[in-house]
């Protein structure tokens, strides 16, 4: 698993933290049981503070999608919902691609209308064949 | 001056205060009756144009500059009063590199340093130095300021001082040892329960880190308050009919106007959610609602206007 922040993403940085999270779980980098990397691991990597770091755990642990062993770290939920993860993902991205459009003064229909357009000619564009 | 941009902070334990500190050299004033506080456990940064009082602040709290008026304490101690005990608390990074022991190599240097601090820690002391690629044999004033600045952070860290207070540390950094700074306080952070106070002009060197900002202005702090709360302090980009009136008529704090013709970006201190509904209902068209980085924050509250 890799986890890249940006300091300009309008999300704050824990937040960020846990949409990355989110989606090594959705890839797949990072299945249930997992150790993530200890908040000095990761704050040392990211150059951020580590309280940024433990707060994004804090509210994966909330929503249950990790859980704390004392002493030994912190680790993915054993019982993961795959499927509630990706919808928040999908949230996630879409909100910002929603906003996105926004300050282009785009509609939704137009942006979901181009979504579509683009996804087929990117296909057409690696050879696949249309459905 | 707005209210909410002024956190006493009275509701946590306090790492270092100040109260109506005031300092002038001459006919200049350098500090104007400054009230500054640093919660425990923060990273504090202090921000200013040249000249602003930031290094008299850090001198302050060291007791190293006789202050004209005010008192200044670190963990409760008083600085005036008890000078070598909050000395003893600090580990300090000054702005310059002149040191009375030029001719000692780094090693000498840093082993005299050492009988300084009961609690210089030799271990940590060598692991900083490799981290941060010093040559312990070379004549330390013979160093460049990016090296001496080196040698000066392992000095202000092995120790593990409980304060950490930092004047411009990233000056003469080349951008690698910038990033080994950055990475190297981060660990540190985590090791350690440290609060720091970093005077900088570079914000964004220290973007991810810092979680307090202070902002100094002519010996006087314009705002102080946590990362968290500038969360209120958004940039909104709209579309205004030709001739736009509605600004003056915000209910909002404006902090700072920008754009061009019928396109604005205003910074304003409020709610994502309520800034929107504020310029919609001033007429424009909002396209946009975002948060600010620490360096724009910066920018934004160095440049208000001193009335609002």
């Amino acid at each position: 698993m890799l986890i890249a922040i940006n300091p300009s993403d309008p999300r704050p940085i824990y937040r960020q933290i846990m949409d990355e999270i989110r989606r090594s779980l959705v890839v797949g980098t990072l299945v249930p049981d997992d150790p993530l990397p200890s908040v000095r691991q990761l704050a040392g990597e990211l150059r951020i503070n580590p309280n940024t770091v433990q707060q994004a755990y804090r509210e994966l642990e909330r929503e249950g999608v990790v859980h704390v062993k004392r002493g030994l770290g912190t680790f993915v939920s054993s019982v993961l919902s795959q499927r509630s993860e990706r919808e928040e993902l999908a949230r996630s991205v879409a909100t910002r691609a929603l906003r996105e459009a926004h300050r282009h003064g785009l509609s939704v229909d137009e942006l979901v209308e181009a979504v579509r357009t683009a996804a087929r000619d990117e296909r057409r564009r690696h050879g696949e064949t249309d459905e | 001056m707005i209210e909410e941009l002024f956190q006493r902070f009275e509701d946590r334990p306090v790492a270092a205060r100040t109260r109506g500190l005031c300092k002038r050299f001459g006919t200049q004033t350098a500090l104007d009756g400054l009230e500054m506080t640093v919660p425990e456990g923060a990273v504090y940064v202090l921000v200013g144009p040249n000249g602003a009082g930031k290094t008299t602040t850090l001198r302050a709290l060291l007791d190293l500059t006789v202050m004209d008026d005010g008192t200044a304490e670190v963990f409760g101690l008083p600085c005036v009063e008890r000078g070598a005990d909050v000395r003893a608390r600090i580990g300090f990074v000054p702005d310059s590199q002149d040191f009375p022991y030029g001719g000692l190599s780094v090693d000498a240097l840093l082993a005299h340093h050492a009988t300084y601090y009961p609690a210089w820690d030799e271990s940590y002391a060598g692991e900083l130095g490799r981290q941060m690629a010093i040559d312990g044999r070379q004549r330390y004033g013979g160093l460049s300021k990016g090296e001496a600045r080196r040698v000066q952070l392992v000095m202000a860290l092995a120790h593990r001082p409980p304060l950490l207070l930092m004047d411009e540390p990233t000056d003469g950094l080349d951008p690698l040892a910038q990033d080994r700074f950055q990475a190297l306080l981060a660990d540190h952070l985590a090791d350690t329960p440290t609060t720091v106070l970093i005077s900088t002009h570079r914000v964004h060197e220290i973007e991810g880190l810092g979680d307090c900002l202070g902002v100094l202005r002519d010996g006087r702090l314009v705002a102080q308050l946590e990362r968290q709360r500038l969360e209120r302090l958004v940039r909104v980009r709209a579309e205004v009919p030709e001739g736009w009136a509605g600004g003056a008529l915000l209910p909002l704090p404006v902090i700072r106007r920008g754009g061009r013709g019928r396109e604005i970006a205003w910074t304003v201190w409020g709610e994502s959610a309520a800034a929107s509904a504020a310029f919609a209902d001033a007429g424009a068209t909002v396209r946009q609602v975002e948060r600010l980085t620490l360096e724009e924050s910066t920018r934004a509250l160095l440049a208000m206007p001193e009335a609002s």
